[in-house]
């Protein structure tokens, strides 16, 4: 599992890679502290690659917006397969997030 | 068929969970979807065990049994921990907004909502709970 940051024009862009487990997890977290402290700002995580994700990987994403909510940012999530937006809408995150 | 994967507590044990079952779809042929499902709910349940089962002790056994009878693929997780009936835990709110969302808590829900049937029974000093996926 990867979690690869840049920025351009103020926005933050994280791109995920490969299976966000519960063994990823912790990892995951301090991969995801720069975006955490830039929470004020457009963040776009690009799900493209992202092969799977447990609870333990959604609690970081919510933990992310949470973030973004006190600090005025926002969250977009692109590219996700249709299993992993299924474990978005069963749990009600889906309408946590804005989707492109 | 049926095979038997044994684990200890813990959570980096969870990827070989991943791996045993990625080679049961393969070896029964099933769907891509049905197998992301069986990886998140059997995660979800296994992950559970590992965290509260044996409070404070390292290196314990997990279970996780599946038998292929009548076309119906049916999982038993089994543990000597702590007697726990994850069955009789409350569903999480899932309507609540961000800002009012707990952190945890969707783990045995997603179990529910995946399996199409799960039951719990303690039984030989085992805590088992029984999904049929």
């Amino acid at each position: 599992m990867t979690l690869e940051i840049s920025e351009n024009n103020g926005t933050m862009l994280g791109v995920l890679s490969g299976r966000l487990d519960t063994a990823a997890a912790p990892q995951f977290a301090r991969d995801l502290q720069p975006l955490m402290d830039n929470a004020d700002k457009h963040i776009v995580l690009d799900c493209s690659n992202l092969e799977f994700i447990s609870s333990s990987g959604l609690r970081l994403f919510l933990s992310l917006r949470k973030q973004t909510i006190s600090q005025n940012g926002d969250v977009t999530i692109k590219g996700v397969s249709p299993e992993v937006k299924q474990v978005f809408t069963i749990t009600g995150f889906y309408s946590l997030f804005n989707f492109e | 068929m049926k095979d038997t994967l044994k684990l200890t507590n813990d959570i980096n044990e969870v990827p070989r969970l991943g791996e045993w079952i990625d080679s049961l779809g393969d070896r029964l042929g099933l769907l891509p979807d049905k197998v992301f499902n069986l990886n998140l709910a059997l995660e979800e349940a296994v992950v559970n065990v590992m965290n509260y089962a044996y409070p404070g002790q390292n290196h314990m056994p997990i279970y996780l049994t599946v038998d292929d009878n009548d076309g119906f693929l049916r999982f038993v997780l089994e543990d000597e921990g702590v007697p726990f009936d994850p069955t009789q835990t409350e569903a999480p709110d899932i309507t609540l907004d961000a800002d009012k969302r707990p952190i945890g808590g969707l783990g045995i829900f997603l179990v529910n909502q995946l399996m199409s049937k799960v039951s719990y029974e303690y039984k030989d000093k085992r805590n088992r709970l029984i999904m049929i996926g």
